[in-house]
């Protein structure tokens, strides 16, 4: 098998067919699918509609609810530690605010609760991983804020609420897009160096499902600039950071949560929090792999939040979806499941099937997209398959520096064009072989317009709550729901702080929590939260290649 | 002519009235100084070790940057860069293991041959265009302006680096004259200015300052004029700690050559920057009738 | 589809322990198929958070080569440490405070004028960046300069472990980054934006939009106009 520039020879061959049609297709978009179109590809191919990934929740405050079996595995599971193993008299830590996750809600809720008014050395971040290991430093395409003079609040509500098939809390979403440009103003003021014209405004893309060119984009490092930044500035600020350390569980005096229990990963020691006022900001589940899909998600996303909460009794929603990103990389196999950002459409590469001919617009909302991918592979199979028996879809990279002029993909797409280039890959010449990947828990833990969720105590911002995007999120709207809702989680848990006093600690929620395990007659070695995924042995190799193993009727 | 031209980075700094009116008064007698597109810190004092390469590595990459850019010539301003490089060149032209040394270390950028020559710009003006033809140039009068020379250590020493005689350099003694003001015989115009003991003995350098700048001032002298910013860091900013400590101390403004002949050549305004000098020259040059009254506000 | 490839196995060095693992893994696979469980050095797994720097040699070859783990193939006979952690003292600096005049770079970071430019720090970027330039960019006060050419850092350390004259390059770069973003021309349609919101211009227009039954907003979805749609035609 020869190599060419990074493909061997039989992927060439569906290469040549994709320069063909090349010339033609600069002038042609697919059309746009209708909402009879959208709901039949979704039905049959969207992973989230198939029956068999999903179960009712046999326990807690949503029993019966349907929710994804990985997720109803780590809920329907013990705990990892067990209260009488746990010497709570000792306090290692006594704080007014805690935050659990040390991403990008966890940083800006930090620094809104400083700017709130809570002493620096009464809030703590813990963080499993280093301070600013997350999925928002990930993000590449953009932040949407609806600041243009053709757009609006009023636009970025209806793209948001259609997008999410009418199924978000809209007091949420009002909240989102309304003070989506004060947050770019605030970035800004501190640093955040996003991609300007010569005026000064924003160059802004369109995304999947937003009616109007709106995303902020810092090339395609966005999240990273973003949060180096704030992260900076937390650092300036002497913000207190646990790094290495994961909350195992919980404290509640009975009604509010108090305190946490913490773990070193290292020493493998437990420490014992007692906080006033305690926020979740623990992130998403990539990496449960729902329906065995690689990911795009850091190493630590493994819905550790979702379970926390629900032990002390916090409701969910939502649950029954996970968003797949429609673009992970298919091609080389190290790179399998890695985030292609969605800008590389927004700029004009369309997604085409083995013998380089259109299938679908290229901005459909994530779903919809993803589904049709799959739909291509697997229903009509007409995807590229890779000698892993990956299948996968032609992304034409190279219409960019058509469309924009050569040099435009060095300048805004620089992470993606390195990552190819490792292996030997240029996509300013070649396109790039996706296929939909595991990228964003659209549902999570149940929070109000003010971030709290269904108990007292315990506020939640970013990819671990639920609510703001229903069962499906835009393009540029997680990093906009971390510093929106990771902002009124720090202001909220601050207030909240200021007016109680530190509670009991006590585990007794887990002796409840385990009844009901008995109760529901469930029998299980599963223990959670699992804190790290297992990739030891074998796993790393059946990670890398299992998508395949995902059969579609 | 065309020349690359490599600043130095207190020229973009404290020193940036040295750059723009050198710029622009080179330009007025036909030299174009283009700056090169990539350099770095020309490495700050020559390592008089002979075994210490690492310090040989920054002049002599910047010599590679004049050599990708095919030229054989390239004009510096600042003394310690024109000192620097100058020594690390010669340095290597003479010692050809030591050369591939340093070109094996620095195994990405392309070998250094060793055929650049690096000069100072009062060197091109005297060679090249030659004060005879500045001196027809000149639009502006001095009005009997006397103008003290000041050479410090690094234009003239070691004398195979020297710009002039090294005990009797007249360069700049020539050039003033071609531009029409006096010049001040000093004989403390190649005493050092204290040089980096700025940093950590600034009594040691207000005793310098004191010597050298009541030197000049005692000889008639108006102002001094030099070519390195760290000297005019020395003799002008720290004349302010002089007379903390020499309470009969009185200073005099402390210039560049380069402003010197902008102003003979009839600029000013838009490229001397007088406002980044401690000892502000306007009153002086208002009084003498050099610059008129209202064209300083427009100075900067 | 083309015949499945059979795997080869090759040998890796792990801090000195060889182990056989399949080729065709990135090093942070490699690594976790011979038995290591990441508590640090590994954090996105994708090439932007900067936990996987590793230093490694190759069979025959004196020379040093710097890759994060998660981001290139292990290659056989390699002999490889990761540097999960770098000790660097970070400055604390407010940004709205630093002056533009002087250099702000130099008062945090003195020590950057201890760069004797051997670029030792380009040459361990696992980015490509031309670090060398941007620090000597921050020497000479161009802040812009050093904002641009250290943007796609992501803040790995290995730069500031390589370097001779012991400067934090990566912290250097975040700080131009964060002055430069006080220099860039301020966008006059954000504060616009801003004034509207403020006085509430599209309150009633929301308050309208939540007040609608499900059938009457999804029409109103269906109808809305696409700009990326209009600009295409």
């Amino acid at each position: 098998m020869e190599i060419i520039n990074g493909y061997p020879d039989y992927m060439r061959e569906s290469i040549n067919e994709v320069v063909k049609t090349r010339q033609a297709r600069l002038k042609k978009t697919f059309t746009p699918m209708t909402m009879d179109e959208r709901k039949q590809v979704l039905d049959k191919f969207h992973p989230d509609y198939k029956a068999e990934g999903k179960r009712s929740l046999a326990i807690g405050p949503n029993k019966g609810k349907v929710t994804l079996s990985e997720v109803a595995d780590l809920l329907e599971a013990h705990p990892i530690i067990s209260p009488k193993d746990i010497n709570l008299s000792q306090i290692d830590y006594d704080v007014d605010v805690l935050i659990i996750g040390g991403g990008g809600a966890g940083t800006v809720a930090a620094l809104w609760a400083s700017n709130n008014g809570t002493p620096v050395d009464k809030i703590l971040i813990v963080t499993k991983l280093r301070h600013g290991d997350s999925n928002s430093m990930m993000a590449q395409g953009g932040i949407q804020a609806a600041d243009r003079p053709q757009d609006s609040p009023v636009k970025h509500y209806l793209d948001t609420y259609g997008g999410g098939h009418f199924s978000n809390k809209p007091e949420l979403v009002r909240r989102l897009v309304t003070e989506a440009p004060s947050i770019i103003r605030w970035h800004v003021t501190r640093g955040v160096l996003y991609d300007r014209d010569e005026n000064g405004d924003f160059m802004e893309l369109s995304g999947g499902g937003t009616s109007r060119d709106r995303l902020h984009a810092a090339k395609d490092y966005t999240g990273m600039e973003i949060l180096r930044c704030l992260r900076d500035v937390s650092r300036n600020r002497k913000i207190p950071v646990l790094e290495f350390t994961s909350v195992v569980e919980l404290l509640t005096d009975g009604d509010r949560v108090t305190g946490a229990v913490l773990y070193n990963m290292e020493n493998e020691q437990y420490s014992i929090i007692r906080a006033r006022a305690t926020i979740l900001a623990t992130g998403g589940f990539g990496r449960l792999h729902v329906q065995n899909f690689a990911t795009t998600n850091h190493y630590g996303a493994t819905a550790d939040g979702l379970v926390l909460a629900y032990h002390v009794g916090a409701t969910l929603r939502d649950m029954d979806t996970a968003q797949y990103h429609p673009t992970g990389a298919a091609y080389p196999e190290q790179l399998v499941g890695l985030l292609i950002t969605e800008k590389v459409r927004g700029m004009g590469a369309q997604p085409l099937n083995i013998d380089g001919k259109t299938f679908v617009f290229p901005l459909e909302p994530r779903d919809v997209e993803a589904a049709a991918f799959i739909r291509e592979c697997y229903g009509r199979k007409k995807g590229m398959v890779t000698s892993t028996g990956m299948s996968g879809i032609w992304l034409d990279s190279p219409m960019i520096e058509i469309l924009r002029g050569e040099g435009a993909i060095e300048k805004n797409l620089g992470a993606m064009h390195r990552m190819f280039q490792r292996f030997g890959i240029d996509m300013r010449k070649d396109p790039v072989l996706v296929f939909p990947t595991l990228h964003y828990q659209n549902g999570g833990v149940e929070i109000d317009v003010e971030a709290l969720t269904s108990v007292e105590g315990l506020f939640a911002g970013g990819e671990v709550e639920g609510g703001v995007h229903g069962k499906n999120r835009l393009m540029g709207n997680s990093l906009l729901d971390y510093n929106v809702f990771g902002r009124a989680a720090g202001i909220s848990a601050s207030e909240y702080a200021k007016k109680t006093k530190p509670g009991k600690l006590s585990l007794k929620h887990l002796e409840k929590y385990e009844k009901s395990l008995k109760d529901a007659g469930i029998k299980t070695k599963r223990r959670a939260p699992i804190l790290l995924p297992e990739y030891r042995g074998k796993e790393a190799l059946s990670r890398s290649i299992d998508i395949d193993k995902v059969v579609y009727a | 002519m065309k020349i690359p031209y490599y600043p130095g980075c207190t020229l973009k700094a404290q020193g940036l009235g040295f750059e723009t009116s050198a710029i622009a008064s080179a330009k007025a007698v036909d030299i174009e100084m283009m700056e090169l597109q990539r350099w770095n810190c020309c490495g700050t004092v020559f390592s008089l070790a002979s075994d210490d390469l690492m310090h040989y590595i920054a002049p002599i990459r910047n010599f590679i940057r004049v050599q990708e850019a095919g030229y054989d010539k390239v004009v510096t301003l600042c003394s310690m860069c024109y000192n620097t490089m100058k020594r690390a060149n010669l340095l290597v032209k003479n010692d050809s293991e030591k050369l591939k040394t340093l070109n094996d270390f620095m195994y990405r950028e392309e070998d250094y041959k060793g055929n650049v020559e690096i000069v100072h710009l009062l060197e091109l003006l005297r060679d090249e265009i030659g004060f005879e033809t500045i001196s027809k140039k000149v639009i502006r009068k001095f009005n009997e302006l006397k103008v003290a020379p000041y050479y410090g250590c690094m234009l003239t020493r070691p004398k195979e680096v020297g710009i002039d005689d090294w005990e009797e350099p007249q360069i700049m003694e020539n050039l003033i004259t071609a531009l029409g003001a006096e010049v001040v015989d000093d004989p403390m115009r190649g005493e050092c200015c204290g040089a980096y003991h700025t940093v950590n003995s600034k009594d040691l350098v207000a005793e310098r300052t004191r010597m050298i700048v009541t030197s000049a001032k005692n000889r008639g002298a108006d102002i001094i004029v030099l070519s390195c910013p760290l000297c005019e860091f020395n003799l002008g900013t720290r004349q302010k700690d002089t007379i903390e400590i020499y309470s009969d101390f009185s200073g005099i403004p402390v210039l560049y050559f380069t402003q010197l002949m902008a102003l003979a050549l009839g600029m000013g305004k838009e490229v001397c920057r007088f406002d980044l000098h401690y000892v502000d020259p306007r009153p002086l040059l208002i009084e003498k009738g050099i610059i008129e009254e209202g064209e300083e506000k427009n100075a900067r | 589809m083309p015949d499945k490839v059979k795997t080869k196995m090759i040998r890796v060095h792990i801090m000195g322990k060889e182990h056989l693992v399949p080729e065709g893994l990135t090093i942070m696979k490699a690594m976790e198929y011979a038995g290591y469980r990441f508590i640090r050095g590994a954090g996105c797994r994708a090439g932007f958070c900067g936990a996987c720097g590793t230093v490694y040699r190759l069979k025959g070859d004196y020379k040093l080569y710097f890759e994060l783990a998660c981001q290139s193939a292990a290659i056989d006979g390699m002999s490889l440490t990761q540097l999960p952690f770098v000790p660097a003292n970070k400055a604390t600096y407010t940004v709205r405070l630093i002056k533009e005049t002087g250099n702000p770079i130099l008062k945090f970071y003195p020590e950057v004028a201890r760069c004797v430019s051997c670029n030792t720090c380009t040459k361990a970027c696992p980015q490509q960046l031309e670090v060398m330039d941007y620090i000597q960019a921050a020497l000479k006060n161009d802040i812009e300069k050093a904002a641009k050419l250290s943007f796609d850092c992501i803040q790995c350390g290995l730069c500031a472990i390589r370097c001779p004259a012991e400067i934090a390059q990566y912290h250097v770069g975040q700080l131009a980054r964060r002055v430069y973003g006080k220099f860039v021309k301020k966008s006059n349609q954000l504060n616009k934006r801003l004034n509207e919101t403020n006085k509430g211009k599209f309150n009633s227009e929301l308050d309208e939009l939540m007040k609608m039954d499900k059938a009457a907003i999804k029409q109103k979805y269906t109808e809305r106009d696409l700009e990326s749609l209009a600009k295409k035609k």
